[in-house]
C-alpha cells in the first residue's frame, strides 16, 4: 500500500513503538541490573541504573548447593536444587505429553477417533481455574502417596499439557497433504513407517515447537506445584514464592539473581520458536 | 518393511496394524490417565464439598457427611464473594487493554519498515518470562522508593511517591498492570498472525472502489478478523480468571484483601486455615461461575471453525 | 469514456525491471489485450494503469488526465482481480453494493443498482447467498457485476478466466466480449492464454521480459510476427522453426540448414546465420514438385485436422497439419513443401523478422 497522507506518519509510529518497547524492556533491565548488584546499592534513592560496583556474589550464593543459609538475618535460598527439580519436572512431563498429545492428534486428524468434539473438550480441561483441581488432588495424592513426588507432578503437568499439545499438534498434523500418506501405503509401507517416514520428518519443527511451548508452560507454572510439592521437590517459581515470603527486608539481589537464571533459558527458548508459535496458537483459525 | 522374526513379533505387529487397533493406541493411555487421575479428582471435589472436614479433623473417609453445609457457608462468606467480584473485575480491566495495545501494536507492525523485527522480538519477550518473576519483578520496581516512582517524578516534575503496594487502588492496579505487561504480548503475537493472514485481492479491490483506508479497515479487515479476535479474547480472558501468581508474589494479596483473587483466596482456605471442605464447595462455586464462560467460549471456537471451513477464503 | 495512454512507463523492483519503458496508446473503446508470459511485466503494467503500484518512470493518461500519481480509487476503474476478490463475509448484494455504499450513494439508489446490474449479469436470483456457496461461473458473473454497478470508464482484467474449467472459460469470454459491444467502454484485459487473446481482442499487445514485443489486430499478430518470440507464441501446435543460414543470391537469397536448402527469389535479406519459420497448417504434402523426403513419425489426429510429425533429416521433427481425410500411417515415406508465401525468417542473433 502507498504511504498516502500523513507524512509525519513514521515518526509517530516509532515514537509509540519506542514507548512500548522501553515499557517492555524495562523491568527485565532492572531486575538484571539488580542481580548484579552488591546489597548497599539494592535500594537507593534516587535509584541506580547502572551498578557502581558490579558484582557476582549474588549469583554465587545461590547456585551453591544447599537448600538455605542464614546471613545477616536474612535467609537466602539456594536455587541449584529446584533448578534441577524443574528441568526434570517439566523435562519429562512435556516430553510425554508431547509423545502421547502427537500421537492422538494424528489419530483424531486421520481418523476421527473419539468423535468431532474430543479436542474441544479436552481443551475445557485447561480452562477449569487450576485451583479447581489442586484441592482435591492433594487429598487425593496424600491417599496415594504421590503427595510431595516428582512422579506427581509429573503426572499433573501431564495431563494439564496434554489439551494444549493436542490442539498446537493438530494444526502441524492438517498441514501434512494426506495423499502423502497415501502414496506411501500403496508403495506397501506399514502404518509405522508411514508414520516414521513421513509424518515424523515433515512435523519435527512442529514438534519441537510444542515441547518448548509447553515445557515454558510447565516451567513457569506455580500453583500446581505449590500445592502438590513443596519440600521434596521443590521448582523454581515454588522457590522464588518462598523467599518472597521469607524476606520481610527484601533480599533483592539473591532475588534478581534468581528471577534472572529462572528467566534466561525460557527466553533463549522462546526466541527460537518465535516464527512458529503462531501456527500452533491459532486452534485452525487462522489462513496461512 | 517385513516382519522377520519370530512369527509371534510378525503377528503383533500385524495386530497393531489394524486401523482399528492402531487408532486407539494413543487413546488408551491418555483417557487412562485422563480416568485415573482427573475423573477421582472431580469425584473427590463433589464428595469433599459435601462434608465438612479440615485436615486436623483426621482421615477424611471418616469424616461425617454434613451435605450442603459448606456451600452455604461459602455463599455467607463475603470475602469469598469479594474475591470473586474482585478477578472478574480484574479480567474485565486488563483483557480489553491487552486486546487494544496487542491490536495496536500489530496494526503498527503490519508494513515492514527497519527495525520492525527488532520491536517484533522485543515485544514478544514478556510472554516467555515465568509469571512469578514478573510478579517478583515488578514488586522491585514498584517500592516506594523505587525506579518507578523515580521516573513518575520525572515526568511530573515534582517527587511522585505512589505507594503502589501498600496502598489499595495502587495496589489493584499493579497486578493488573503485571497482567497487561505480560500478556500484551500474546495479543499482539495472534493479532500479527491474523492481520498477516487477510486476504490480499479483495483489500486491492476495496482500494480500485475507491474505499478510504478507514471503510476498508472498517467494512473489511475487521469482519475478517473475527475469528482472530474470538482467538484472542478466549485465550486471555480464560487465563485472566485463574491470577494467582502475581497477587501471590507482588502484593502477597495486599494490602488487607485488595489483590486478593479467587484463587488467591482458595488457595488460604485449603492450605492456610485447613478447611479443605469449604475449599472444595468454593472450587465448585467457581466452577459454575467459570463454566458458563466455557462453553460459550468453546462453541464460539466451533462455530469460526466451522465457518472457516465452509466459507474458506474467496 | 476514456482512452488511454502509457508514456515510457517503467517499473523497477530492486534489481529487476518488470516494465521497462513501453509506449501505448488505446484508443476510447477498444478492447485491448495484454497478453505474453509469466513474468513479462503485463500484470504490472495493468496494477500501474490501476494505481496499485507506482510507477518508476513514465506517465500513465486516462481520458485527459495525467493519473501517475492518482489514488486508484480517483481513477474511476472497474477491476477484475484473478482470483475474483469477492468480500467472502458479505452477501452478493453487499459485496456489489460496496462500491456505491463507499460513494455514499443513498441507500434506495444503491437498491435500485443493483438489482438492475444483477439483472444484466444474470445474478439476480444470487443476491442474498455467501461468495462461497457460488460456482465458479456464478461467481466470475458476481464480479463482474461489482465492477460494472459503478459504471466505469475503463475495465482492467486481472486473467479473470484462468481459474475456470475449459467449458465456462469459452462461455465467460463470449459474455465479456457482449458486455464490450454494449457498454462500448475501453477494456484493458491481462492474460497469459493466446487463444484467449486471439479470440476477444481488438488489438493484441505482445509482452516479453517488460518490453513491448508488438501490438496488432490479432490475425496480424498471428500473420505477420515482428520477431521469433511472438511467432512461436501464437499458434497451438506452435510454428516449425529450423535454424541454418541465409546467403545472397544473385536475384534473391538461399536459406540453408542442415536437410533443407530452398532458394527464395526476389528477396534481399542479406547473409548470416537466420531461422526460418513455417507454421504446421502452411506444410503441405505433396507428391510432386519442389519438396522434401521425410518419414511419419508420429500422428495425432485432432478430429477436424490431423497433426503429422516429419523426421527429414533436420535435428528436429517438423510438424505439418493436414485434412482428416488423408491417410496416413507411421513410417510412411512421405515429401512436404512450404507455402512460400507464408514463410518467415529470422535473425538468429537477435530474433528479429527480416524481410525486404
Amino acid at each position: 500500500m502507498r504511504q498516502r497522507g500523513f507524512p509525519l506518519f513514521p515518526l509517530v509510529r516509532h515514537t509509540l513503538l519506542l514507548a512500548w518497547a522501553a515499557v517492555t524492556l524495562f523491568p527485565i533491565y532492572w531486575m538484571v541490573m539488580t542481580s548484579f548488584k552488591q546489597a548497599a546499592e539494592w535500594v537507593t534513592w534516587p535509584p541506580r541504573w547502572f551498578p557502581h560496583e558490579p558484582t557476582l556474589v549474588n549469583y554465587v550464593k545461590v547456585l551453591t548447593p544447599g537448600t538455605s543459609t542464614f546471613e545477616l538475618g536474612r535467609q537466602t535460598l539456594k536455587i541449584l536444587k529446584p533448578i534441577g527439580d524443574s528441568l526434570i519436572v517439566s523435562g519429562i512431563g512435556s516430553l510425554i505429553a508431547v509423545l502421547l498429545g502427537s500421537a492422538l492428534a494424528y489419530s483424531w486428524a486421520r481418523f476421527g477417533t473419539g468423535g468431532r468434539s474430543y479436542p474441544y473438550n479436552i481443551l475445557s480441561i485447561r480452562m477449569v481455574p487450576p485451583i479447581v483441581i489442586a484441592v482435591p488432588f492433594v487429598v487425593y495424592f496424600v491417599t496415594l502417596r504421590l503427595l510431595d513426588t516428582y512422579t506427581g507432578l509429573i503426572l499433573v503437568y501431564l495431563a494439564t499439557s496434554l489439551p494444549y499439545v493436542i490442539w498446537m499438534m493438530l494444526a502441524f498434523v492438517e498441514e501434512v497433504p494426506v495423499e502423502l500418506e497415501r502414496a506411501a501405503r500403496v508403495m506397501g509401507a506399514s502404518r509405522w513407517k508411514v508414520l516414521r517416514s513421513v509424518v515424523l520428518p515433515l512435523t519435527a519443527s512442529g514438534l519441537v515447537v510444542t515441547f518448548l511451548f509447553v515445557f515454558i508452560l510447565n516451567w513457569s507454572e506455580l500453583l500446581l506445584a505449590m500445592t502438590l510439592t513443596n519440600t521434596e521437590v521443590s521448582t523454581i517459581p515454588i522457590q522464588l514464592n518462598k523467599f518472597q515470603s521469607a524476606n520481610e527486608g527484601r533480599d533483592y539481589g539473591p532475588q534478581a539473581a534468581i528471577g534472572t537464571i529462572a528467566t534466561l533459558p525460557v527466553v533463549v527458548l522462546g526466541f527460537l520458536i518465535q516464527k512458529h508459535l503462531l501456527r500452533g496458537f491459532s486452534f485452525g483459525l487462522l489462513r496461512k | 518393511m517385513t516382519a522377520a522374526g519370530a512369527p509371534g513379533a510378525g503377528r503383533l505387529r500385524r495386530w497393531l496394524e489394524r486401523e482399528r487397533v492402531f487408532k486407539w493406541l494413543p487413546f488408551v493411555p491418555v483417557q487412562g490417565l485422563f480416568a485415573l487421575l482427573l475423573l477421582p479428582n472431580f469425584l473427590l471435589l463433589v464428595y469433599l464439598s459435601l462434608l465438612s472436614w479440615r485436615i486436623t479433623r483426621g482421615a477424611w473417609w471418616n469424616a461425617a457427611f454434613t451435605g450442603l453445609d459448606s456451600f452455604q457457608r461459602a455463599l455467607e462468606d463475603s470475602r469469598f464473594l469479594w474475591a470473586l467480584a474482585r478477578t472478574f473485575a480484574f479480567a474485565a480491566v486488563a483483557v480489553p487493554l491487552e486486546l487494544l495495545l496487542g491490536f495496536g501494536l500489530a496494526m503498527l507492525c503490519r508494513r515492514s519498515f527497519r527495525g520492525r523485527r527488532i520491536y517484533t522480538s522485543v515485544f514478544l519477550l514478556p510472554m516467555m518470562i515465568v509469571p512469578a518473576v514478573v510478579g517478583y519483578d515488578l514488586s522491585m520496581l514498584l517500592i516506594d522508593q523505587g525506579p518507578f516512582n523515580q521516573l513518575l517524578s520525572l515526568f511530573a516534575g515534582r517527587t511522585v511517591t505512589v505507594r503502589w503496594l501498600s496502598e489499595y487502588t495502587p495496589a489493584q492496579l499493579a497486578v493488573i498492570g503485571a497482567d497487561v505487561w505480560q500478556w500484551t504480548a500474546l495479543t499482539f503475537l495472534v493479532f500479527t498472525a491474523g492481520l498477516a493472514g487477510l486476504p490480499e485481492e479483495p483489500i486491492r479491490a476495496a482500494r480500485v472502489m475507491g474505499a478510504s483506508r478507514w471503510q476498508i479497515f472498517w467494512h473489511i479487515e475487521l469482519p475478517l478478523l473475527k475469528p482472530v479476535i474470538a482467538i484472542a479474547v478466549i485465550l486471555r480472558s480464560m487465563e485472566a480468571l485463574k491470577m494467582f501468581d502475581y497477587p501471590m508474589l507482588l502484593t502477597q494479596a495486599g494490602p488487607g484483601n485488595a489483590t486478593e483473587t479467587v484463587a488467591v483466596y482458595l488457595w488460604r482456605v485449603g492450605w492456610e486455615f485447613a478447611r479443605v471442605s469449604d475449599a472444595a464447595a468454593m472450587s465448585l462455586i467457581l466452577l459454575v461461575a467459570v463454566a458458563m464462560y466455557i462453553l460459550v467460549a468453546i462453541r464460539v471456537l466451533r462455530r469460526e471453525r466451522r465457518r472457516l471451513t465452509e466459507e474458506g477464503a474467496v | 469514456m476514456a482512452g488511454i495512454r502509457l508514456e515510457r512507463l517503467g517499473k523497477v523492483f530492486g534489481a529487476t525491471r518488470a516494465v521497462d519503458g513501453i509506449d501505448l496508446t488505446i484508443p476510447d473503446g477498444e478492447f485491448v489485450v495484454l497478453v505474453g508470459p509469466s513474468g513479462c511485466g503485463k500484470t504490472t503494467t495493468l496494477n500501474m494503469i490501476a494505481g496499485l503500484e507506482v510507477p518508476t518512470s513514465g506517465d500513465i493518461w486516462i481520458g485527459d488526465d495525467r493519473v501517475t500519481d492518482w489514488e486508484p480509487g480517483d481513477r474511476s476503474l472497474g477491476m477484475v482481480f484473478q482470483s475474483l476478490a469477492l468480500f467472502p463475509h458479505m452477501t452478493v448484494f453487499d459485496n456489489i453494493a460496496f462500491p456505491l455504499r463507499v460513494k455514499r450513494v443513498a441507500p434506495a439508489e444503491i437498491e435500485r443498482r443493483v438489482r438492475a446490474v444483477g439483472d444484466t449479469v444474470h445474478v439476480g436470483h444470487l443476491l442474498a447467498k455467501r461468495p462461497a456457496t457460488l460456482s465458479g461461473g456464478e461467481a466470475q458473473r458476481v464480479a463482474l457485476a461489482r465492477t460494472l454497478v459503478v459504471e466505469p470508464s475503463v475495465f482492467l482484467m486481472d486473467e479473470p478466466l484462468s481459474s475456470l474449467d475449459a467449458k465456462l472459460r469459452v462461455e465467460m469470454r463470449t459474455e465479456i466480449k457482449r458486455l464490450h459491444g454494449t457498454l462500448r467502454s475501453t477494456f484493458v484485459y491481462v492474460t497469459h492464454d493466446q487463444a484467449e487473446a486471439m479470440t476477444m481482442a481488438d488489438r493484441i499487445v505482445v509482452m516479453h521480459q517488460g518490453r513491448i514485443q508488438q501490438v496488432g489486430r490479432p490475425l496480424e499478430v498471428y500473420g505477420n510476427p515482428a520477431n521469433r518470440f511472438v511467432a512461436g507464441f501464437f499458434g497451438v501446435p506452435a510454428m516449425n522453426f529450423v535454424e541454418g543460414e541465409l546467403h545472397a543470391e544473385s536475384g534473391g537469397a538461399r536459406f540453408v540448414a542442415q536437410a533443407l536448402g530452398l532458394s527464395l527469389p526476389g528477396q534481399r535479406l542479406g547473409s548470416g546465420p537466420a531461422v526460418l519459420g513455417v507454421r504446421p497448417e502452411h506444410v503441405r504434402l505433396v507428391s510432386a514438385g519442389e519438396s522434401w523426403p521425410a518419414a511419419v513419425s508420429l500422428i495425432e489426429p485432432l478430429g477436424d485436422a490431423t497433426l503429422v510429425f516429419l523426421d527429414y533429416g533436420g535435428p528436429s521433427s517438423l510438424v505439418a497439419k493436414v485434412d482428416a481425410e488423408e491417410k496416413l500411417a507411421v513410417g510412411d515415406r512421405r515429401s512436404f513443401t512450404f507455402r512460400r508465401d507464408r514463410i518467415v525468417l529470422f535473425d538468429a542473433a537477435t530474433g528479429g523478422r527480416l524481410s525486404t
